[in-house]
């Protein structure tokens, strides 16, 4: 009970800043690579502590590896054998097999193992197993128990397995699910959340201590999660075992392959960081500047020896990244960080992150200004904040991670690095850079990706329930960043940094959900911004405001019967004609016009918005709009017709699916028609001049 | 004969035809506008009255082009698509049809320039040149084919490596072959068009397969004129390039002057094609052994306008 309640206490009043968490699922394994047949010989010894009020009856674990075991797994069915454009291959298929499970110095468990499947029902599915126990585990009772298992490693296409003598071992050992007690998370009773591996899913665990030893031949070159304290040499078989550590992680992972160059550098806090950075972080937030302080990192980078040259570009992104996601949401924690880069045609194990492990990937001859191996590194480096420290399951809410991680990622490199190419190369030569081809920041990468599909689903759902892995990408992924950045707008830059670094602190080593983050935004902004989770975290409403229609009228000299004094007076049409002639020459007479400006709400989304209304004369209106109907009309009777109408002139929405709309001038745009036309002229008669070459 | 005297001919010959030149670049914009107007007709609209149209009066955003795709959906991109098509074909039929005219004009450098001449060559030329295209579909094939199994190969031998670099450079390898082997086949084609041409034969087949070996076995005066042509138009289009990104076209004025460093680009590469037509009619006339009796039609050639009923009938083929 102290355990569950007083804690989550601690770390909100910021005590916790700089401790690690309490281990819930730790891991001692010993493995042993066998490159010939691509297999692991594993033995773990799990710890495993029971911190709730529940009694629990049965164990259930991931069996992850399994995922790969044949094409009828739900993996398998639902990724149709292909993640991210890398498909499978050839007969390494991959699976796990528990061999033995016991609980330690007591009963044997092998037997009571069974597999289920809780999210399909697909019995072909072996990702799950549940094992009953001889007697229930008491709360807060910790169980140690001895998996004997044998590992495949499946040819690399999904994060995991092998290409050649390259190894990535990921999702590779039993590692046992969450136990979520009432109240934990959106438990209402005790339970396993403990998913089937899923094409679009990722991973949830608790924290723990790792300690992991591998064996692998001699000749390779090592990477893995932690940090490496022992090294002795098996004479014996040419093969070397490495012990390496880490406190307070949710997985571990790994990485062999004789030839990769294996470099270190140190991020040297003080160094990289100036004191008025310190300073300046320290005031916004409110906090004392030792808080802020970041700590020394050893960063290793373990890179194919054709990318040699791209070496210092991994260490600029690490330092970059450890540097602003350090001085946002608070220190790394960790003593080091590796990054790897997979080889060519491994490029299914690049782009992951695990606990102070992340892999990126490049390309033979990058070009410097196209910024791809910074934008992954820094991404997946990203993920050790959100994802790994703030432990959201990404099984269920992959925004939390994926999005969460675009947004602060897209911050990064937009301040750190600037605008990116795209690397389309004739031969060595930087095409994009030569031709001068617009460069582009994260910030328009997301909101360009989200206006491809706005609103397909909701931004939060489980990750195999959403219409399509696309869907799943563009949710988790842009429309979160864009999302983010709108309610950056609505609360301003300072508000949200502070949102942002409360709710990383508040839930450091914790496992939050969408509601625990909506709870921080009301709280620190002192708003209710739940109208906003509602419509665009929780809903999928399409926000579109568009100016409908503008228009001036001069006011003529009013004609007809009027009375006055008592009687009767009627201003004849000729009489009215008249008098407006003569003003028009009068240049003392103030014309007078009647300006109306109706502005529209397209899409479903209700929301706040205001609009700036410019008049020809200089002058300028502001009005806020519920836009609670459709449409609002705003009329002016001015001395001046209108020049221009911008809605939400701040950009605060780039939910706004419709820039375009959003701005009206009264002046015609001939330089972009002639510029426009001109340019497409010229792209068509080249085109056809390359076709007609065989006429 | 050297290639730069066959150039220099070329040029002489080409620039003679300055009104030629001018009714292809006619040509070629007309088609350009059928299928660049209607783009333009759903573009303006929507921003030419937008304040987001200054921003993007610079350069393009990424963020609009998504935007418009999601805004229009389908019915005006399949009318632009379509219109596109429609000016592609025309473009296609339109150019054999004049080059006809064009090809006449440059191989009888005597005849004097008038529209009458020029449209005569385009009818008379303009089923045996569509014959010759089509054929030239069958190197371009081979070409191709070529290409792909090179593909096939390297992929083969590297492609489930652990390393990029030999995919890459076989991949440069891969392109600068095709920009040679391409090169031929437009060589040889120009010069059956020329020998057609300069014949007045209908065997498009055989002037095809004739003039692949012909230019083959003349390598040594094809090869360093196709080199210096090729190098005229890559200064061209680097000095295109270095001016163009120099301009910030966002003031009428600098719209304007883009516009016609644009136009000038676009002579220029019509300009470059008759040179090369130029070229191969200056080799045809000095490589090619002429036949043992000349043909009435070739004494006519010097003289004045050919009259092409004698030859009708007959072929004149190496
Ligand atoms: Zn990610």
């Amino acid at each position: 009970m102290i355990m569950r309640y007083l804690l989550p206490l601690l770390f909100s009043a910021g005590l916790c800043s700089g401790q690690f968490a309490t281990p819930i699922a730790s891991y001692d394994i010993k493995a042993i690579l066998d490159t010939k047949t691509h297999t692991i010989a594993g033995s773990e010894v799990l710890t495993w502590v029971n911190d709730s009020p529940d009694t629990v009856p049965a164990l259930q674990f991931h069996l992850y590896m399994n995922a790969f075991r044949n094409s009828q797994s739900t993996f398998f069915k639902e990724s149709g054998g292909q993640l991210r454009g890398d498909k499978f291959k050839g007969d390494e298929w991959g699976w796990v097999k528990v061999n033995s499970m016991k609980i330690e110095g007591g009963a044997d468990l092998t037997g009571a193992i069974k597999f289920i499947a809780p999210d399909d029902g697909n019995t072909e599915d072996r990702t799950v197993i549940e094992v009953t126990l001889p007697q229930p585990v008491k709360p807060h009772e910790s169980l140690r128990i001895a998996i004997d298992f044998t590992t495949k490693t499946p040819m690399v296409f999904a994060r995991t397995g092998f290409h050649g003598d390259f190894y990535l071992g990921g999702q590779w050992f039993p590692k046992i699910g969450v136990w979520e007690t009432a109240g934990f998370r959106y438990s209402s009773r005790g339970a396993w959340n403990c998913h089937q591996f899923h094409a679009n899913s990722e991973f949830f665990a608790n924290f723990g201590d790792y300690r992991v030893e591998l064996t692998v031949p001699s000749h390779m070159v090592v990477g893995a999660t932690g940090e490496q304290v022992r090294r002795a040499e098996n004479t014996l078989n040419n093969t070397t075992t490495y012990t390496f550590r880490q406190d307070s992680v949710t997985d571990f992972a790994w990485t062999v392959q004789p030839n990769y160059i294996r470099e270190e550098r140190m991020f040297a806090a003080d160094q990289e960081t100036t004191p008025e950075e310190i300073a300046a972080v320290a005031k916004l937030h409110n906090i004392p500047v030792q808080d802020v302080r970041l700590s020394d990192v050893k960063m290793i980078a373990m890179v194919q020896p054709e990318h040699r040259e791209q070496i210092e570009r991994h260490f600029t992104s690490l330092r970059t990244a450890l540097k602003w996601f350090g001085l946002w949401y608070g220190h790394y924690p960790y003593k080091t960080i590796t990054v790897v880069d997979p080889p060519y045609g491994a490029g299914g194990a690049g782009g992951m992150e695990y606990p102070t492990f992340i892999t990126a990937g490049t390309s033979w001859r990058l070009p410097k200004r196209a910024l791809t191996l910074e934008m992954v590194t820094v991404h997946e480096f990203g993920h050790q904040f959100w994802m790994q420290l703030v432990a959201n399951n990404e099984f269920e809410e992959s925004w939390l991670d994926e999005g969460f991680n675009t947004y602060s990622t897209g911050k990064v490199l937009d301040k750190a690095f600037g605008p990116s190419t795209l690397p389309v190369k004739l031969y060595d030569l930087d095409l994009w850079s030569f031709l001068k081809l617009p460069r582009f920041t994260q910030e328009s990468v997301d909101r360009t990706a989200y206006l491809s599909g706005p609103v397909e689903d909701d931004l939060v759902r489980r990750s195999w329930e959403y219409y399509s892995s696309a869907s799943y990408g563009l949710n988790s992924y842009m429309r979160t960043g864009v999302t983010l950045r709108t309610l950056e707008g609505l609360l301003g830059a300072g508000t949200m940094a502070r949102v942002m670094r409360a709710y990383h602190q508040r839930w450091r080593f914790r496992h939050p959900t969408s509601r625990d983050f909506q709870k921080v935004v009301n709280e620190v902004s002192g708003r209710n911004m739940d109208w906003f989770f509602d419509q665009f975290v929780f809903g999928n409403r399409l926000l579109d405001y568009a100016v409908g229609s503008v228009s001036s009228v001069r006011q003529r000299t009013p004609m007809g019967a009027f009375e006055k004094d008592g009687s009767m007076n009627v201003v004849t049409r000729k009489d009215a004609e008249e008098i407006d002639v003569k003003n028009e020459g009068n240049k003392s007479f103030k014309q007078q016009y009647l300006c109306t400006v109706k502005i529209q709400r397209r899409g479903d989304a209700v929301a706040p918005v205001e609009a700036v209304i410019h008049f020809s004369d200089g002058s300028t209106e502001k009005r806020t709009w519920d836009g609670s109907y459709r449409w609002v009309k705003y009329t002016f009777l001015r001395n001046a017709a209108v020049d221009w109408v911008q809605i939400d002139p701040e950009r605060k929405y780039q939910l706004d699916v419709s820039y375009a709309n959003n701005g009206w001038q009264s002046k015609y745009n001939i330089a972009l028609s002639t510029h426009w036309t001109g340019n497409f002229l010229f792209w068509f008669q080249n085109l056809l001049l390359w076709m007609t070459a065989i006429a | 004969m050297n290639p730069f005297h066959a150039i220099q001919g070329a040029m002489r010959r080409a620039l003679s035809r300055k009104r030629m030149i001018g009714l292809y670049w006619l040509f070629h914009t007309l088609c350009a506008a059928l299928a660049a107007v209607p783009l333009m007709g759903f573009i303006v609209p929507h921003l030419a009255r937008s304040r987001y149209g200054e921003e993007l009066l610079r350069q393009f955003d990424f963020m609009w082009i998504t935007e418009l795709l999601g805004i229009t959906r389908d019915s005006p991109l399949t009318v632009s698509g379509a219109a596109a098509a429609a000016a592609a074909c025309l473009a296609m039929l339109g150019s054999l049809f004049l080059a006809g005219g064009a090809v006449k004009l440059i191989v009888f450098e005597a005849v004097p320039y008038s529209p009458s001449e020029f449209w005569e060559g385009c009818g008379r030329c303009f089923w045996r040149l569509l014959r010759l295209m089509l054929y030239s579909l069958l190197f371009f094939g081979a070409v191709l084919l070529v290409d792909g199994l090179l593909n096939k190969g390297a992929r083969k031998l590297w492609g489930e490596g652990m390393v990029e670099e030999p995919l890459v450079l076989a991949l440069w390898f891969r392109q600068t072959l095709m920009v040679l082997l391409l090169g031929f086949v437009v060589t040889a084609m120009d010069f059956s068009k020329v020998r057609l041409v300069a014949d007045d034969s209908r065997r498009s087949l055989r002037a095809a397969f004739g003039s692949v070996r012909f230019v083959w076995a003349h390598m040594r005066f094809f090869f360093p004129a196709w080199l210096v042509l090729g190098a005229i138009w890559l200064l061209g289009t680097w000095l295109y390039v270095q001016v163009s990104k120099r301009i910030d076209a966002v003031t009428m004025p600098s719209i304007l002057f883009l516009i016609v460093l644009q136009q000038v680009y676009v002579v220029f590469r019509i300009a470059l094609r008759m040179l090369s037509w130029g070229t191969a009619a200056e080799f045809e006339q000095a490589l090619r052994p002429k036949p043992e009796e000349p043909a009435p039609v070739m004494a006519a050639v010097s003289t004045e306008p050919p009259s092409f009923e004698a030859s009708e009938a007959e072929d004149f083929s190496i």
